[in-house]
């Protein structure tokens, strides 16, 4: 273990010098991402008349540069609007995520170490997890039917659920490095347990919210299987949906597939950019001092 | 206490979602029109399906058609009806998913539809012999068909002087001099997918045993180590002729291979053409049967129903859905759809095959035909895995391995349904 | 005191509750019913007959499924000490003054995204044409034919591209993690001129173990609902060498028609994960105290 594990804050006042070796380790390992990628690049470029099984052949750069295929897959997944439900479902999940979450992660944090049967309820929410999509799928197809929500909002309510038991977990887990000293502080000063959360707490597990949103995001993202049963072939799809438009039981057009995925992953890229600057940026170190 | 709190606030909830649910599944349009609705399972006939439902509406003003073709539409499909939410007239492939279906009662009898004698009867026992249980009436009606056997590059075979084999030898020595005398595979094989090594399976199953050969093995007549034991060495002898290892190439890899000419051969079923086109579009393909046999007489080709339409039993509008299949029947809209995707169709009548179907046409035309064997085996049971496992097994008894866990797997995985047939055979008695 | 306290209690229940009323309503009422249909022949839709414990009795004679298991825990274990091993490499380097940082992070946050369908295509081109040419040139025999069509090797080569793709989500975790540790505590220690190692054990790691723990957690979840990365690949070959638990669940009881058989394999599936991660959440816990 030679990695530098000393500057971890990005708060730091005084400058320090880059860490040349890590930073040269790490642009070595990242190798191993940049060449899937830039085959994907170069498939996405080309048409299906060059693809080729020869090495030379799938790696070589196509002979005219166009974007004919972004356009044309653009076309073909109603880009815009699939985008826009994809937006809608995941931006949803990640609201409800963050209060409905971070509400229970709390609660659970704090009070599990007081009571059993509290720890039960994290344990039986954890749990959750472990459950194989595949047994729930029909039955949860036939209860958002009858409850009329077989449509977005029931996606992102499911979507609610299955990130639960994660982020959950994750925000009890960053509680345990926040000491209750300024809580009781606040209880002290007459304020109410919810207030306190809402003020004081909340506030504080910004990087935590950021990293759920973060995780969230990448589940949801990219699911094609919740909202093709939910929603059953409904006229809003969205962009995982529309991209199964590509792949018919006998025959793929890779071509616009990864036009279509390389679209379809700037998006969440900058949103994880964004995220990250407050997952280090927002770090509540001051209060994490009690 | 705080539990009965809780409940009640998950009724509240409850209720307050499923206020304003039940979206109608009326037959009543807001004009006034009888709507049909169907659900197609080929999205990529879309284009063919949207033009008709335009004809269809323009021809008519009491019937609105709507017709939708999903993707995943198996999926949607068994979605709608854990929803109850039926179509009118579902259009999905004559395979073990209809017969389930059936089984499940969820098809109207249309025997009394007057289109019925313009189908190829042929095709119209293949949908019966799809039956679990023999039933009466007519449940589904056969639109087009596909058919496999051998692709085969058409130019090479004529630039070389190689004809097109009729009997197994032949195929043998035609493999043995392309392998001596050209630098191109005989065969290219895709069997990483799984999938693809059901193609020549049941190329060859269908010259080489009985089409019913499932039903009578459900019936206790026969077992399949006796049935399929010439097919499973002769499929064997296909990887002699292949690139080596074909369990590391996919479908894709192998239609690339054989678009780019590295192989003369492929043995798979019409489907895969387009995306051999895809790769190479100027390519002239043609096809012919497998040459299973000894004696060209016996040899049998293997077609099956690729698109089929039944009629759902909660259909509140028979006539209307019969006026739908009537239009859908004519030749002028079955041109519509062969001339988008390249298909064999299932009505008598003098339509225009796909050139590279010219191979196949003689067997077409006299009704020599049989369907896909694995129409018949539970998907559940992955033959395709056991066949790639057989077909990787280079110990001495493989074939005899293979056949003998076909036939305990095959009791396993039918069990329910063989008890179902074992009481209405003796029923019958 | 006493008073506060329990209206404290009071509030968080009252914050549990969207999140319990939720959890109950889809998933516990639905897992109820899936259980359910364990005791039946049900394929999904139509009619069906209660069969008891057939398909229990059923599950534990048949050799695929024991040897989904044995697959998908052999998986699992190596994957989850490799991707907790690589995540936590990673946040420390990502975390560190490196050059291009934000490029950095990007990149190594890239895998989780691509589709399986380019990860599938790319991935086993790689492993059927690039590797096998390479080894031929470099004289490295048993490299030199895919190793996805191995029927001894392919779950190694599932086992890369799982691990490739996992890696990014651990290591954000882990990167967050790290952003909770007061950097007081590395400046004392810099100062009573502590080694890096002995900084990193005996001061980063422990104020990381809830983090270490719930990583733990989420991968050895991810390893063994492995399912994506195998439809992209193998398809559950060659031979039927890399068939998951969770492949065969949703294969043959979605598309295939063994719903009811499939629902027992996953509530069996579901009782052994559970089990294992309590085991692994009781001794984190415990470890975290004895700190």
């Amino acid at each position: 273990m030679s990695t530098n594990t000393k500057p971890l804050s990005g708060s730091k006042p005084k400058k320090e010098k880059a860490n040349i070796p890590v930073t040269v380790l790490l642009i070595i390992g990242s190798i191993t991402i940049l060449f899937p990628l830039y085959m994907t690049v170069v498939i996405a470029l080309k048409s299906p008349s060059s693809m080729t099984n020869d090495i030379a052949g799938a790696l070589s750069l196509p002979k005219t540069f166009s974007l004919a295929n972004f356009a044309e897959a653009m076309r073909v997944t109603n880009f815009w609007r699939s985008l826009a439900n994809s937006v809608i479902i995941t931006g949803g999940t990640i609201l409800l995520s963050l209060l409905i979450h971070s509400m229970a992660g709390y609660a659970l944090g704090r009070a599990m170490g007081k009571s059993k049967k509290i720890r039960m309820v994290y344990f039986y929410i954890v749990s959750g997890m472990f459950v194989p999509f595949a047994i729930l799928m029909m039955p949860l197809v036939k209860e958002t039917a009858r409850l009329g929500i077989d449509n977005m909002f029931g996606v992102i309510l499911l979507y609610v659920v299955f990130y639960m038991p994660m982020n959950v977990m994750l925000y009890s887990s960053y509680l345990k490095n926040v000491p209750v000293a300024m809580e009781e502080a606040a209880d002290i000063d007459g304020a109410s347990a919810w207030k306190t959360y809402w003020t004081i707490i909340f506030p504080m597990m910004k990087p935590m919210h950021a990293t759920v949103a973060i995780l969230t995001a990448l589940g949801t993202w990219n699911d094609a299987m919740t909202p093709l049963v939910i929603m059953s072939g409904s006229e809003s799809t969205t962009l995982p949906l529309a991209q199964l438009n590509f792949q018919t039981q006998f025959g793929t057009n890779y071509n616009l597939a990864f036009a279509s995925y390389l679209l379809a992953l700037i998006p969440i890229l900058i949103f994880y950019i964004l995220c990250q600057k407050s997952i280090i940026g927002g770090v509540a170190n001051g209060a994490v001092k009690g | 206490m705080r539990g009965k709190q809780i409940l009640a606030v998950f009724t509240a909830l409850t209720t307050a979602l499923s206020i304003g649910s039940l979206s109608g599944c009326g037959t009543e349009s807001s004009s006034g029109k009888t709507v049909i609705r169907m659900l197609q399972y080929k999205p990529e006939a879309v284009k063919a399906f949207e033009e008709m439902e335009a004809r269809f509406n323009a021809a008519h003003d009491d019937i609105e058609l709507k017709i939708e073709s999903p993707n995943e539409a198996m999926t949607v499909l068994k979605t709608r009806l854990i929803k109850e939410d039926y179509p009118d007239i579902v259009g999905i492939g004559g395979d073990i998913n209809y017969s389930n279906f059936l089984d499940a009662e969820l098809f109207m009898d249309i025997s009394d539809f007057d289109g019925i004698e313009s189908i190829k009867p042929a095709y119209m026992q293949i949908e019966k012999d799809l039956e679990f249980i023999p039933q009466d009436g007519i449940y589904a009606l056969p639109y087009v068909a596909n058919a496999a056997g051998i692709l085969y590059n058409r130019e090479m075979f004529r630039e070389n002087g190689w004809e097109i084999p009729t009997t197994w030898t032949e195929f043998n020595e035609l493999c043995q001099t392309i392998r001596q005398t050209s630098d191109v595979y005989p065969l290219y094989l895709g069997y990483k997918d799984t999938w693809t090594t059901l193609a020549p399976w049941n190329a060859l199953a269908v010259g080489l045993s009985d089409a019913s050969i499932c039903a009578q093995v459900n019936a206790g007549k026969t077992t399949f180590s006796e049935g399929y034991a010439e097919t499973a060495d002769k499929i064997k002898v296909l990887l002699d002729y292949a690139e080596p290892n074909p369990y590391a190439y996919s479908y894709n890899d192998a239609c690339t291979a054989f678009a780019r000419g590295e192989s003369a051969m492929y043995p798979i079923g019409s489907y895969a053409v387009p995306q051999i086109l895809s790769v190479n579009p100027d390519m002239d393909i043609d096809s012919f049967p497998f040459p299973a046999n000894e004696d060209e007489a016996d040899n049998v080709l293997n077609s099956g129903v690729d698109l089929q339409f039944s009629v759902m039993k909660e259909c509140k509008n028979k006539e209307a859905a019969y006026e739908v299949l009537r239009f859908l029947y004519e030749d002028e809209t079955i041109q519509i759809y062969l001339d988008d995707q390249s298909a064999v169709p299932c009505k008598k009548g003098n339509f225009t095959l796909p050139s590279m179907l010219d191979g196949m046409k003689t067997y077409i035309e006299a009704d020599r035909m049989s369907d896909f064997h694995d129409h018949h085996y539970p998907s559940e049971m992955s033959v395709d895995a056991m066949i790639q496992t057989y077909l990787m097994d280079t110990s001495d008894n493989a074939a005899g391995t293979f056949l003998a866990r076909f036939d305990s797997e095959w009791i396993r995985y039918n069990r329910d349904l063989i008890e179902k047939v074992r009481k209405y055979e003796e029923g019958q008695k | 005191m006493n008073k506060t306290m329990s209206k404290r209690t009071k509030t968080y229940l009252l914050m549990l509750l969207p999140a319990l009323i939720l959890f109950i309503a889809f998933n516990t009422v639905p897992l109820i019913t899936g259980a359910y249909y364990s005791l039946t022949n049900y394929r999904g839709y139509g009619s069906y007959d209660f069969v008891g414990l057939r398909n229990f009795r059923d599950l534990f004679q048949d050799a695929r499924i024991g040897k989904s298991y044995l697959f998908t825990f052999k998986y699992a274990l190596c994957g989850t000490v490799l991707v907790n091993v690589l995540s936590l490499l990673l946040a420390l380097g990502l975390n560190s003054k490196i050059k291009f940082k934000n490029t950095l992070r990007g990149l190594y946050f890239l895998p989780n995204i691509l589709g399986g369908l380019v990860v599938g295509y790319i991935f086993s081109f790689i492993f059927t044409y690039i590797i096998p040419t390479a080894a031929k040139a470099l004289g490295i025999g048993f490299l030199s034919s895919s190793v996805l069509a191995s029927e001894k090797w392919a779950w190694v080569g599932v086992l890369i591209v799982g691990v490739w793709q996992s890696v990014a989500m651990n290591t954000i975790i882990f990167i967050s993690g790290l952003q909770t540790i007061p950097t007081e505590i590395y400046e004392a220690s810099s100062i009573d001129g502590a080694g890096r190692w002995y900084t990193f054990r005996k001061l980063t790691l422990p104020l990381l173990l809830p983090f270490v723990s719930t990583n733990l957690i989420l991968s050895t979840k991810n390893m063994l609902m492995v399912f994506d990365q195998i439809m992209a690949l193998t398809k559950g070959g060659p031979a039927q060498s890399t068939e998951s638990i969770s492949y065969l669940i949703y294969r043959n009881g979605m598309d295939g028609g063994q719903f009811g058989f499939q629902s027992a394999n996953a509530v069996v599936f579901f009782v052994v994960i559970v089990s294992i991660s309590v085991l692994q959440l009781v001794i984190s816990n415990r470890k975290e105290q004895q700190l």
